[in-house]
């Protein structure tokens, strides 16, 4: 019985061809366009997320109480070393680097700004977030009192590679002391406040210039897999300020909300223009056949059937659309990854904030099964309303319209 | 067996325009015949088989298959009853176009749960008789007139329904096709003991027929 039933629906869903591949197409094309718009989206955000996650804050950070609020080099964490070593035997914890920064004075000959001063080590902060990537210019190396710079900071002080530039802070005991620095490499991050600010010296002298000990840093940056991790760290370091990213970088998580919203109200364009499109097919294709279906009635087929044959050939022409669609989507998302938008010609102001030139699509799998729930969704609720004008078909009217 | 009892239908009852479509209809059909209701057009022909076949109802009397009384009958029962006692041929042959002959005339016997192989055992024997058993694997759109209510014919024969309703069958067909099919469904009648009632004005079907029921202003005459 339902043999005869699928089979009498897939033949009406393609019986009408160029109708139905109507349907189909406009189903792709939407559904494909709408992926890749999502893809987009989420790699403007994810890009701009890993590259603050990479640059500054980790998944997880570690602070000395008040530090974030004074910003002042009294506030550190003492026993640095020995929470790195327990922090890498955690569970989850892929790596942890040690950070001491203060905030002073940046001056060449001609210009000055304020300036963050970032003792770093760069083999950590390799296999933390892959420092090197964010080369703009020269090469990254400490040698002969080499320092990196962000990008809009060069532009601020006039520094190309090689110049020369003097930062100046208070140490530890309240002295104003001086650094003299050459630029080695120029650096572009995307993290709007390193780019304007950061200047990057080996860890070792930082400690040296401020007069604070090796073991003692200003920042622990953690990366890790595990969602709970954060909770797990406020628990065993709960006198120290333990943030996660989120709530070190507000304006991410705005921005992840945003994309959301983004997302769910294209979504939900798309999916009620596939609603339409598909109410509008099936209504006529219904209305074309409303003869046969009086007829069938008329004979002995109860109304269950004809509106399983109906759901089935909405079903069919929708999930055609929807493999089209998904294959479509799959080849947009492949080359926006691969090869992503270039927009050089907005750079800057993308730049400005935090975003790449060339933005690169992601590809989720939750892309395609929320499609796949939406249009076979929509699929069955545009049914609703033919199914309706089926049931009151009289037979014997049918009938006698015929004669 | 079908009996009608004092039967009254009305068209558009207690308006201006009100027809009294039947009027006290008693009348006893019994199985196994071969009979054709016969008068001028809108005396009631149609109304009163589709009284019979279930498709519409009456708004006064009593019509009982074998005992069983289906004018107080619900949508759905009357539906499988449709489905399991009545055949049905129309004028204009009302074929599945998506499906092919063979599976037009498995339909009725695939929706009242047949086998596949006891389906096309029976397809095969009406397709015989019908001299449609080359035409199994066409379309109905790809038949002649005449082909497709032989398709039809064998649709509702191959449920073995205690009666089957022809409604003008032979409206749309020429003479020589005409005479085909009577031939074939008295045929049938006399192989497989179904009792066909027809609706028509054809001459050649009164010819045929074992019994004329006449009728006139929606009365027996």
């Amino acid at each position: 019985m339902y043999s005869l039933i699928i089979k009498m629906a897939w033949k009406n869903s393609f019986s009408r061809l160029s109708r139905t591949l109507l349907l189909i197409t406009m189903i792709a094309v939407s559904m494909s366009m709408m992926i890749g718009m999502q893809g987009l989206y989420d790699g403007m955000a994810n890009n701009m997320l890993d590259k603050n996650k990479r640059s500054a804050s980790g998944d997880i950070s570690i602070f000395a109480t008040e530090y974030r609020v004074e910003q002042d080099i009294k506030y550190r964490i003492k026993n640095a070393h020995a929470i790195k070593e327990d922090l890498e035997s955690l569970a989850g914890v892929k790596a942890v680097v040690l950070r001491l920064k203060a905030d002073g004075l940046a001056a060449t000959a001609r210009k000055s700004s304020f300036a963050s001063l970032h003792g770093i080590d760069l083999d950590s902060e390799e296999k933390f977030g892959k420092f090197s990537e964010f080369l703009k210019e020269g090469a990254i190396n400490f040698d002969n009192r080499g320092a990196l710079i962000g990008l809009e900071l060069a532009k601020t002080l006039k520094l190309r590679i090689g110049s020369k530039l003097i930062f100046s802070t208070q140490d530890v005991n309240g002295d104003i002391n001086s650094l003299s620095l050459r630029i080695n490499a120029i650096l572009q991050t995307t993290n709007i406040s390193l780019d304007s600010n950061a200047i990057f010296i080996d860890r070792k002298k930082v400690h040296k210039f401020l007069g604070v000990k090796d073991g003692e840093v200003t920042q622990i940056a953690i990366m890790g897999e595990d969602e709970m991790l954060a909770n797990t760290l406020k628990d065993k370091y709960a006198e120290y300020d333990v943030k996660s990213f989120l709530e070190l970088q507000p304006m991410m998580k705005m921005m992840q909300d945003m994309m959301f919203i983004f997302n769910s109200v294209t979504f939900l364009i798309v999916m009620s223009v596939v609603f339409v499109g598909i109410l509008g097919v099936m209504y006529v294709s219904i209305l074309d056949r409303i003869r046969e279906f009086g007829i069938v009635l008329g004979i002995g087929m109860h109304y269950k059937y004809i509106r399983l044959q109906i759901f089935l050939e909405a079903i069919f022409v929708s999930l055609s659309g929807y493999l089209s669609g998904a294959l479509l989507g799959v080849i947009l998302l492949v080359y926006l990854r691969d090869y992503g938008i270039d927009l050089s010609a907005f750079s800057d102001a993308l730049e400005m904030w935090g975003y790449e030139s060339v933005i690169h699509g992601t590809i989720k799998l939750s892309y395609f099964t929320t499609t796949f729930a939406a249009i076979i969704t929509a699929s069955i609720l545009s049914v609703l309303i033919p199914l309706r004008k089926i049931k009151k078909i009289n037979p014997i009217e049918v009938i006698k319209a015929q004669k | 067996m079908i009996k009608l009892q004092n039967v009254n239908k009305y068209f558009y009852k207690d308006e201006p325009r009100e027809v009294h479509a039947l009027r006290d209809i008693n009348l006893t059909i019994e199985d196994g015949e071969f009979s054709l209701f016969s008068g001028p057009s809108g005396c009631g022909k149609t109304t009163l088989l589709n009284a019979i076949g279930a498709l519409d109802s009456v708004d006064s009397g009593q019509i009982f298959l074998d005992d069983r009384e289906i004018t107080t009958l619900g949508e759905e029962e009357r539906t499988s009853l449709r489905l399991k006692e009545m055949g049905f041929i129309f004028q204009a042959y009302n074929l599945v176009p998506v499906l092919s002959v063979e599976e037009n005339i498995g339909f009725i016997m695939k929706l009242q749960g047949f086998s596949d192989a006891q389906i096309k055992k029976r397809v095969l024997e009406l397709a015989s008789i019908l001299e449609i058993d080359k035409l199994l694997r066409s379309l109905p759109n790809s038949l002649s007139g005449g082909q497709q209510q032989r398709v039809a014919v064998a649709r509702a024969v191959a449920g073995k329904p205690k009666i089957i309703l022809a409604d003008e069958p032979t409206a749309n067909l020429d003479s020589m096709n005409s005479k085909k099919l009577m031939d074939m469904m008295k045929e049938l009648n006399e192989k497989e003991g179904i009792s066909i009632l027809f609706a028509s004005h054809d001459e050649l079907i009164r010819d045929s027929v074992k019994r004329v029921i006449k009728m006139n202003d929606g009365a027996l005459v």
